[in-house]
């Protein structure tokens, strides 16, 4: 057996210290730039920037766009019901940490 | 290989119609869609409900499914038949997450052809998703992981294969559940000279015993005493990275009250904070002097705690 060096590979948060372009956005997701215009304008995405070219997208975008092609996809939502499902899922997921600390409790027996 | 009745997975009868296994994949769907349920075992049954449903409302696949006859039971071991001819379902409609079951019936033809699809002169290689679970101190101190991913590459004649990888990753410091990481050029090859696909890692984080954890903010539940609260006292509090912090409890802190210890949540460039929240725990009278001690308290008081009820 021979001594290995690792190189642990570097990554960049995603949410912190990328801007990702509409193409990038685009490729990430597997999803046609279309669909990614047509998130924007239903507000499911918020990026920076005036026109398509000029956008970049942060924050959660990356997930929100992930989750929002996968209902489409599997459920086949249109898109407003794509948009409520994430405003209603997150929604959800804050109410789900908070019973999560009810139930973590410590003066129940 | 085991044998799946996608009838049963779906709960609908041989007999049924399109639209009534549309509706029952609709309604499983929703119940068990993984951005949708956190139940466990909800991703598992989708993709079987996926599976079952692809086969089902496709005419020509469910009458190919059916030929192979009511008699099997699910869990029977089961081989497709001999003269079973896969090569006509090739739609590459299928995501890759069938079961052996499925692959065996519909995939086959398809894997084969996929590799001799006319490719561009020179391509960027596919993204990847991946998840990966870490713990809560992960997220304070960053980890060093080795992940295995299965990813795809070309061999000497260009063909498509999956391959086995493991990458040696550092998680940084700060991260959050639910943020991505980007590996860039650590997924699928580019073709013919163009640059290797980006690698994104999901991170979750398991769910803490004593903390719970939103966004960058983490939260603590304090017990405290009747007293301590009524009287104010200093307690030790303990921190994901197990440092203790001294906190001052101020008399007449009341349950709920959240103490915000600044910066001392998941860190990063604007770090989160750690929040206190008191919780106040009655002790049960059990021996006659505790009982006296709590009727030495009603009388010590005129505390009304339903004076704002009516009636």
């Amino acid at each position: 057996m021979s001594n290995t060096h690792i190189t642990w590979i570097e990554g960049s948060i995603v949410e912190h210290e990328v801007h990702m372009t509409m193409v990038e956005l685009a490729e990430a997701t597997c999803t046609p730039q279309d669909m990614i215009m047509a998130w924007v304008s239903e507000g499911v995405l918020s990026p920076a920037g005036g026109s398509p070219q000029d956008w970049r997208f942060s924050g959660n975008s990356l997930q929100r766009a992930k989750t929002a092609a996968r209902l489409m996809h599997d459920l086949e939502l249109n898109l407003p019901g794509v948009a409520l499902a994430l405003d209603l899922l997150e929604e959800l997921d804050q109410l789900r940490s908070q019973l999560h600390l009810a139930n973590a409790a410590p003066n129940k027996e | 290989m085991k044998f799946k009745d996608y009838y049963e997975t779906l709960g609908v009868a041989r007999t049924a119609s399109p639209d009534e296994i549309k509706q029952a994949y609709r309604k499983l769907a929703r119940k068990y869609h993984p951005d949708v349920s956190k139940e466990a075992g909800a991703e598992e049954r989708f993709k079987e409900v996926g599976e079952a449903f692809a086969v089902l409302k496709d005419p020509e696949k469910r009458a190919a499914y059916d030929q192979m006859g009511s008699n099997w039971k699910s869990g029977q071991d089961f081989s497709p038949p001999p003269d079973w001819n896969s090569g006509g379902f090739t739609d590459g409609d299928f995501g890759g997450d069938q079961s052996d079951f499925f692959e065996s019936l519909f995939c086959r033809g398809a894997r084969a052809q996929a590799g001799r699809q006319s490719q561009p002169r020179s391509a960027k290689g596919q993204d990847q998703h991946a998840k990966i679970m870490i713990d809560l101190i992960d997220a304070y101190q960053g980890a060093k992981r080795t992940i295995g991913l299965s990813m795809p590459a070309y061999d000497d004649q260009g063909q498509l294969f999956m391959q086995e990888r493991k990458l040696d990753v550092s998680i940084p410091q700060g991260i959050r559940a639910g943020q991505n990481l980007r590996l860039a050029g650590q997924a699928g090859p580019g073709f013919g000279g163009g640059p290797a696909g980006d690698l994104y890692l999901e991170i979750g984080i398991h769910p803490d015993p004593i903390y719970r954890i939103e966004g960058k903010d983490v939260f603590l539940d304090l017990p405290l005493s009747p007293w301590e609260a009524a009287l104010g006292t200093t307690v030790n509090v303990p921190t994901p990275t197990g440092a203790l912090l001294e906190l001052t409890i101020p008399p007449g802190t009341p349950a709920g009250r959240k103490m915000r210890l600044k910066g001392k949540g998941i860190p990063s460039k604007e770090a989160g904070d750690l929040y206190v929240v008191p919780n106040i725990v009655l002790p049960s009278a059990e021996t006659e002097a505790q009982k006296e001690a709590y009727r030495t308290l009603q009388g010590a008081f005129d505390f009304k705690p339903r004076s704002h009820l009516k009636g």
